[in-house]
């Protein structure tokens, strides 16, 4: 019986859950190039969601792997402790990793030519990583702070190497849904409660064969593992991760949905830092559901 | 009207048949270690009839607390259930005249309290004026009424029970055999009548038959089936001063414990709660892996099956658990924390006897009995097998994933039981424990392409050992117990993780007790260990990899392959000395052990313990007690290992332990102890702060730590109908991994530990026990946020207060076992229910954030679950 207990009770189902998107978020940041060589330029990408208040904007750092730690880069913040907005001295916050700040300052990073001078001939193929930070907050009223809590920091890893092939970000190529396909961004009419298999189609070329040359030195022919990680506001999927090739999930649209339009994301990452996504706009037609509603009390 | 009194304990001068059998005390008493011979009554002495009951035509039981020295000479009697009239005073001062022969167990005569029922029943001939029809009897006459009398539900014949013909005012006993009879009773109907302390009055109508024998079996009813010699007390004076034994009858009956006894030893003093009924020996701030359990001296690393429900042997194969928390002499070693000691059977009965049992988890059998001229070979032979993977589909969705838990055990043991002066015994048994867990195809195990696939767990212990025991004279006796077996334990996931372990070990346990005089004992002694070990290590990245965080680095497949030898002698001796006239009134136990472990090429670790406790037996209900020592504990062998080859950086845990307390006895089977204790921990292993790159040891030996309490318990001892206990721990327990860092609560420290157990045997064979536990809640790290780390789609919480600063809401819970069992004429089937969580608060088991680190609830403890359980019996 605790076998039992123990093996059912893992429910956490009553917090919120990741692959459900009520709050600010950041979801996926894709660099490009996905895997820059020293002296590249790199722009960054990302899908920053906040479904109840609009995104106010989002700072962006970068720091080489040594000055970072699990949480991200050690930033030294103090040019802005004190400052007013007209204070802030940008020149210091640049030397301190200032990349961007959206939606003024897209974000962009210039491999310092110098990056993989400390690492050994042999580990430059493989090479290492810089860190980037990124820091988005809400919206909010002029002269209003921003709550802590609002605040979604993430990070991600930007590679940097002279790898033979370097890596590139997976495409997407558009939606199935039911079997009909469906273009990225477009948008589906769909009735509550019912289940949808949901189809993301990646591009031809999203998951890539590329060359790894191993601790031995022998040069190995690999291909991508990339998993695939579901978002939607509200209803459930059947799981939440998938892994290539399987692509695709049983939706189950909420039975009384409390937004006409929704979205549902997918987001691809390839495991070498390489990240792509798509969007789905879902309409549920409310006025629909109520002459349903109301035939079936007939 | 003056009726002549019959004792109703086997012993009538009236008697037919005069027996020099001894008694069957209902109650004997069994404790550590297990009694090889039985208390056997020599002189029984019949009290005079109670004038006043006598009068009032009263008859009456006294059940008696019969303490008995090492010479078999009474040295108190106490009245545990009154019957009044003047039964009481009679029977008191009859008893304190018996004499017995001397109890024994492996070290020879031991001194015992019995449970003894001193029956007084009227001579019902004179009490109701018949007059004897001497015309009917003739005294050289041939048989012609016999038989026998037989247990309900056993089937074993019974000796020494009185068989009675009112009307003829005859009577005759049993045999050794259960046989019975009459001669030259004259045709006609009678009523027979069995009497006898503890046994339902039987009256059966007969008739006998001119020219024929009349035979009669008489099936007589128990009024307790409670086992023979596991009730009562048996107190030892021991170098172990903080000793506490449970014998099995407690052990079946305690709520919540699925009738295991050593789940019983976590409700304990000085054990803390184990979490989620893990099982987990966290003894007096110790970490889990600083206890150690032995079976018949054994060491056992993998003690429990799955879920840690219930332990790997079968409880109806083990006699009694000696939990030591602490204090324990030089014997035991290798270990810093408690020790627990199981011992299996050394009597067998006579009659072979048959279970069955199934409960929730397993079902299972076992057999056990006696061989041989005076059945001087006894044997017991069990095996289990869970069925849970069968029952857990129903309980899980039918969405293709499936969870299979399965079990097995099996016990065998020979004991020899005769009386050449080398004993044997000989044990062996083993388990397997599997667990698969598979995912259909198309679902994700998690997100890593690696970790997809099913995930298996299989580990697996077999064991064979042996005992030998001789004395020479009084002064000189030797212990020697070899074993020899293997632990394998297996973990796949998916198909790129693979770690196999496979583990031989040897071990001989052996010493030799010279004892020059009741003032002076010395023991010398080995804990000698061998063993062999290869393990297999596949993994989808270079562990090195670890070093440099980084989730997107190239995996390269790594495997590791390896074989390791270790051994260490540990020799120790140890001497006790008692300087008092009064031998009883002063021990003072000194002793030194070696801790010796050699790890070829990797490791060698050498630590020596000097250990002392002393008792004073104040008065003769108070004693005090107190010890201090060193331990050592050598590192785990994944803390050894170091995969460049290079010798390991990590040496033996040290703990400094010491305890001072008291014990009062209140009555012949309420006692009391309060004890305190300390424990300087230093030395302890921590993961190295400075780790970058394989060329580190990952484990150095910087920590340290503390652990101090109060522990106290009043105990009734299984003697009566009732035995129970409240115990309760107030205790601190802290640790600092590196120097100059914070202090922070040990895992699993709990201030208040309170448990009260208690089971009462009510009529009918009807038995009800509850469990009220109360515990403070673990410690716990609070973390306020997560920082999302984008390529591994996981977030890095960020903690809002030091280490284990916080705790978990407290724990209670009341648990309810009920018993039953039911005899018919050939067989016996006892039905329980244990009402695991009958009542109980929200129990939160360990804390669970969501995704983000925003959210917090708690994974909370067992609801309430009934477990049932049937077991039958068998006896021919």
């Amino acid at each position: 019986m605790m076998i039992i207990y123990i093996i059912t009770a893992c429910d956490t189902e009553s917090m919120a859950q990741s692959w459900q998107v009520d709050r600010l978020r950041v979801l996926a940041v894709a660099a490009t190039p996905a895997e820059p060589r020293p002296g590249d330029l790199v722009t960054f990408d990302a899908l920053i969601l906040s479904p109840a208040v609009p995104v106010g904007g989002s700072a962006w750092f970068v720091c080489s792997a040594s000055a970072s730690s699990e949480f991200g880069c050690e930033i030294d913040t103090s040019s802005l402790s004190g400052a007013s907005a007209d204070e802030i001295d940008f020149a210091a916050l640049q030397a301190a990793g200032l990349i961007g700040y959206l939606p003024d300052l897209p974000p962009v990073w210039l491999v310092p030519p110098d990056f993989l001078d400390a690492l050994p001939e042999a580990d430059r193929l493989e090479g290492t990583f810089a860190m980037t930070y990124i820091t988005a907050f809400p919206e909010v009223e002029e002269g209003a702070e921003v709550a802590e809590e609002d605040v979604e920091i993430a990070y991600k890893r930007v590679p940097v190497s002279l790898a033979q092939t370097p890596n590139r970000n997976p495409g997407f190529a558009g939606w199935s849904v039911d079997g009909f396909p469906v273009a990225d961004g477009a948008t589906v009419r769909l009735d509550p409660a019912q289940a949808y298999t949901i189809e993301a189609r990646l591009a031809d070329d999203a998951v890539e064969t590329y060359t790894f040359r191993t601790e031995a030195g022998k040069d190995e022919e690999r291909t991508e593992e990339p998993y695939l990680s579901w978002y939607l506001q509200e209803g459930s999927f059947d799981q939440t991760n998938t892994l290539y090739p399987f692509d695709e999930v049983v939706y189950f649209a909420p039975d009384q949905p409390t937004l006409k339009s929704q979205a549902l994301w997918v987001v691809i990452r390839d495991r070498r830092g390489g990240m792509g996504w798509g969007t789905l706009n879902l309409s549920f037609d409310v006025t629909e559901v109520a002459e349903r509603q109301r035939a079936l009390r007939r | 009207m003056i009726g002549l009194f019959l004792p109703l304990a086997f012993f009538s001068a009236q008697a037919q048949s005069p027996t020099d059998s001894p008694p069957t005390p209902e109650a004997v008493a069994q404790d550590l270690p297990p009694l090889l011979v039985e208390p056997a009554l020599l002189d029984f002495v019949q009290a005079p009839y109670p004038t006043q009951a006598e009068a009032e035509q009263r008859e009456g039981s006294v059940r008696l607390l019969i303490e008995i020295d090492e010479a078999g000479v009474v040295t108190r009697v106490e009245v545990l259930e009154p019957a009044g009239f003047g039964f009481d005073e009679a029977a008191t001062e009859a008893a304190k005249a018996f004499r017995f022969t001397p109890a024994q167990d492996a070290t020879g005569p031991v001194p015992v309290a019995i449970e003894f029922a001193y029956g007084f029943v009227l001579d019902r001939a004179k009490v109701e004026g018949a007059a004897p029809d001497t015309a009917a009897v003739e005294a050289d006459a041939p048989v012609t009424l016999e038989g026998s009398i037989v247990e309900m539900g056993t089937r074993r014949p019974l000796p020494d029970h009185l068989v009675r013909i009112d009307v003829l005012n005859l009577e005759t006993q049993t045999d050794a055999e259960g046989r019975w009879s009459f001669r030259g009773v004259a045709p006609g109907a009678y009523t027979l009548r069995v009497v006898h302390p503890g046994y339902d009055t039987l009256e059966k109508r007969v008739e006998v038959v001119a020219g024929s024998v009349t035979n009669a079996r008489l099936w007589v009813r128990n009024q307790s089936y409670a086992d023979p010699g596991i009730l009562g007390t048996y107190r030892r004076e021991t170098d172990d001063v903080t000793r506490r034994t449970i014998s099995m009858e407690e052990a079946r009956r305690i709520p919540g414990t699925f009738g295991d006894p050593i789940r019983v030893v976590q409700n304990l003093p000085g054990a803390a709660r184990a979490p989620l009924g893990s099982g987990l020996l966290i003894i007096r701030g110790s970490n889990p892996e600083d206890s150690r359990v032995y079976v018949d001296g054994m060491y056992i690393p993998y003690i429990y099956h799955l879920g840690g429900f219930e332990s790997v042997i079968n409880p109806d194969l083990i006699d009694s658990v000696d939990y030591l928390p602490g204090g324990y002499g030089p014997h035991y070693g290798r270990s810093t924390g408690g020790t627990v000691d199981a011992t299996t059977r050394r009597r067998f009965p006579e009659r072979n006897e048959v279970r069955w049992s199934t409960d929730a988890l397993d079902s299972g059998g076992l057999w056990l009995g006696s061989v041989g001229k005076n059945n001087q070979h006894g044997f017991g032979v069990a095996a289990r097998a869970s069925y849970i993977d069968l029952i857990l589909p129903a309980f899980l969705d039918e969405d293709g994933f499936s969870v299979a838990p399965r079990w097995w055990d099996f016990q065998a043991k020979y004991q020899y039981q005769g009386d050449r002066p080398d004993k044997f015994s000989a044990l062996a048994f083993g388990f397997r424990d599997t667990l698969l867990v598979s995912t259909p195809t198309g679902y994700a195990q998690g997100t890593d392409a690696d970790t997809q696939g099913d995930i298996a767990t299989d580990y697996s212990t077999y064991r064979f050992g042996g005992t030998w025991d001789r004395a020479w004279g009084k002064q000189w006796s030797a212990h020697v117990a070899p074993s020899f077996g293997s632990d394998e334990a297996a973990l796949d996931i998916g198909n790129s993780f693979r770690l196999i372990q496979t583990r031989y070990t040897g071990e001989v346990r052996g010493e030799v007790r010279y004892e020059h005089d009741e003032h002076l004992a010395v023991v010398g002694g080995l804990d000698a260990i061998f063993g062999w070990a290869a393990f297999e290590v596949q993994l989808p990245f270079n562990p090195a990899q670890f070093a440099e965080i980084d989730p997107l680095a190239e995996r390269e497949p790594y495997s590791l392959t390896g074989t390791a030898t270790g051994w260490g002698p540990d020799p120790w001796v140890r001497a006790t000395w008692k300087p008092l006239a009064d031998p009883d009134a002063l021990a003072l136990n000194g002793g030194l052990r070696m801790m010796y472990v050699i790890i070829p090429d990797e490791n060698e670790v050498l630590a020596f313990d000097p250990r002392f406790s002393f008792r004073w037996q104040a008065t003769g209900t108070t004693a005090l007690k107190g010890s201090t020592g060193l331990y050592h504990q050598p590192p785990q062998p994944f803390q050894s290992y170091r995969p460049d080859d290079k010798p390991a950086e990590v040496g033996a845990e040290q703990s400094w332990a010491s305890s001072i307390g008291i014990e009062q006895e209140i009555g012949p089977a309420v006692r009391v102890e309060l004890e305190g204790f300390y424990k300087d921990l230093t030395d302890l292993i921590v993961s190295n702060s400075s780790f970058g790159t394989l060329d580190d040891s990952y484990y150095v030996n910087t920590g340290v730590g503390r652990a101090y309490g109060i522990e106290t318990i009043v105990r009734h001892e299984p003697v009566g109908n009732f035995f129970g206990w409240l115990s309760y721990t107030l205790s601190r327990s802290e640790r600092q991994d590196r120097p100059g860092e914070d202090w922070y609560l040990f895992d699993y420290d709990q201030t208040h530990i309170l448990t009260a157990v208690g089971s009462y045997r009510l009529p009918y064979d009807l038995s009800v026990g509850a469990k009220v536990q109360y515990t403070t809640g673990n410690p716990s790290t609070p973390y306020s946020l997560g920082v999302y780390d984008v390529d591994q789609d996981t977030y890095s919480a960020f903690p809002s207060g030091a280490y284990n600063s916080e705790r978990l809401p407290p724990f209670w819970a009341v648990s309810v076992r009920i018993d039953k069992l039911f005899t018919f004429k050939s067989w016996q089937l006892l039905l329980y229910v244990d009402l695991i969580n009958a009542f109980h608060g929200d129990n939160p088991e360990f804390e669970q954030y969501n995704y983000d680190y925003t959210e917090k609830t708690y994974f909370k403890g067992l609801p309430f679950i009934p477990s049932p359980g049937v077991e039958a019996k068998v006896e021919f």
